[in-house]
């Protein structure tokens, strides 16, 4: 069963407490809580305030990498996902089961989302259902746009209403509000020093576009693909996740033979590809820190499967 | 001595054998036969209904995709809908024992009449081995057959895959479309989808 929703934030949480606490207390106690929360509210002017909201077998919080925006800059917001062990989220292509978290936001006039920066994913499953998706820490980066008229001084509130699927054994579908508040300076912020390592962390995990010198080829078979990497040395070890739901058959093992100057992978066909494809997109991991997004061409004219 | 013989031919038979083991049930092929006992004690054989459209439906009643299924009602509609036109509508319980979703005869009977469902028979097949012959994936993952016995739609049950109730009404239902298409002498425009839902929790499941 999912946990209660609990909408109240910490923060608020505190004032409820603080409010009921002034009603029964005496003058002085009412002067002190007070001062605090003149402190406090004096304090959200300037900090970013995030807020941590639970989810089945976890927590999710939206942090900032800055500690203010600027009009006509871009920045980045994370979606950070703290999972308890053995729980996990999903990939953008989850694979066999599963569904990615999906993100409604409301956003502050003036500023823009751009699409999730999904992290590399891991294999997740057994010989005949895997999945794609992230256990443990993982932080979805969504980049951001402030437009050269964002409303100033006032903070911009950013919300975010997330739908995630949380599966161990089972799954759980779960649902959270999460916010935060931004000030909004003339300034482009300097490098916030908690936040930069996160977010340095996190960009570290995304797939780079392949260099420019390494050359695919994708040939198409009645029952697989076989993607050719010329990489300009020999490579053993290599893991392709197709980005596209129902092109590549997710269970089965991807063969690797290595080559002097690269390799050729055996991708076996999804049972539900029933159409040719023109292009075959996805992440190439070659080792756990060089993982890598490409897109390659199926190299002769497709045929209809009969 | 004996064993240092056989070995090598035990090896080399189930190497021979894994590739058809493996090769599940595809749209276009014959669908695999298979004889399973149903909750109601009868037993079943899927060949025995050529003739006539065969729906299988994958079922695990702790999964939330099915929830939405059947707490909108939408799941009971279809079985009341299509079986009184005479199709046979087989949902499979591929659960194994300890596993989500796993129930014993009694309590499927239980479940059926608490949820007023109407399918033509529910399957028990805690080895999962109706399961991996269709290479079922998910719940509710639905397959439907024609008369001829080939398969005609394998995948999801409708184009929203997610967990809300309040998709239910807005989908694109596969198995209607399928089903009428095929019923009115047309093309099967989507024969075949990712099978959105949880995993079928077999035996070998970890997630």
């Amino acid at each position: 069963m999912p946990p209660p929703k609990n909408s109240l934030t910490d923060e608020r949480r505190i004032q409820t407490k603080m409010r009921m606490c002034v009603r029964c207390l005496g003058s002085a106690a009412t002067l002190v809580l007070g001062l605090i929360l003149f402190a406090h509210a004096t304090s959200a002017q300037t900090q970013p305030t995030a807020t941590s909201a639970p989810i089945p077998h976890g927590t999710v919080e939206l942090v900032a990498e800055n500690q203010w925006i600027a009009p006509a800059h871009d920045f980045l917001l994370g979606l950070r996902f703290k999972l308890e062990k053995g729980w996990h989220i999903y990939w953008v292509n989850p694979g066999d089961s599963g569904e990615p978290p999906r993100i409604d936001w409301k956003l502050p006039a003036g500023i823009s989302a751009k699409a999730i920066e999904w992290p590399t994913p891991e294999r997740l499953g057994t010989s005949s259902i895997v999945d794609y998706g992230y256990q443990d820490d993982v932080m979805l980066i969504v980049p951001m746009h402030a437009d050269p008229n964002v409303a100033q001084p006032a903070p911009a509130q950013f919300a975010a209403q997330l739908k995630v699927l949380v599966c161990r054994e089972m799954c759980i579908p779960g649902k959270a509000q999460v916010s935060l508040a931004l000030p909004i300076k003339s300034q482009p912020p300097p490098p916030d020093h908690g936040n930069s390592t996160l977010f340095a962390t996190a960009r570290q995990s995304l797939p780079r576009p392949a260099p420019a010198s390494w050359k695919f080829k994708l040939s198409e078979q009645k029952d697989s693909f076989t993607l050719v990497g010329i990489l300009g040395r020999q490579i053993s070890n290599a893991v392709f996740f197709p980005l596209d739901e129902s092109r590549v058959n997710n269970s089965a093992s991807q063969k690797v033979v290595p080559a002097a100057t690269g390799f050729a992978m055996t991708l076996p066909k999804s049972d539900q590809l029933l159409k040719p494809i023109a292009r075959l997109r996805g992440v190439l991991v070659l080792s756990a820190d060089r993982a890598y997004t490409i897109d390659v061409p199926v190299s002769k004219p497709a045929v209809l499967k009969n | 001595m004996k064993r240092s013989i056989l070995f090598p031919i035990t090896i080399a038979l189930i190497l021979c054998a894994a590739p058809l083991l493996i090769a599940a049930a595809k749209v276009g092929d014959a669908a695999p036969d298979f004889t399973a006992t149903a909750s109601s004690g009868k037993t079943y054989r899927l060949s025995s209904n050529l003739g006539k459209y065969v729906v299988l439906e994958w079922h695990n009643n702790g999964c939330p995709y099915v929830g939405k299924q059947y707490n909108s009602g939408n799941m009971q509609r279809l079985q009341k809908e299509w079986t009184a036109k005479g199709v046979v509508w087989l949902t499979i319980l591929s659960s194994a024992p300890g596993k989500q979703g796993y129930v014993t005869a009694s309590e499927e009977n239980g479940y059926l009449e608490k949820m007023h469902a109407a399918p033509t028979a529910a399957l028990l097949d805690p080895t999962g081995e109706i399961g991996h012959l269709y290479d079922a994936k998910t719940s509710p993952q639905m397959v439907v057959i024609n008369p001829q016995g080939i398969v005609i739609y394998d995948g999801a049950i409708d184009d929203k895959p997610t967990t809300d109730l309040a998709d239910v009404p807005g989908a694109t239902n596969y198995v209607n479309l399928a089903l009428e298409e095929a019923m009115a002498g047309k093309k099967i425009e989507t024969p075949a989808t990712r099978p959105y839902g949880c995993s079928v929790k077999y035996s070998d499941s970890a997630h």
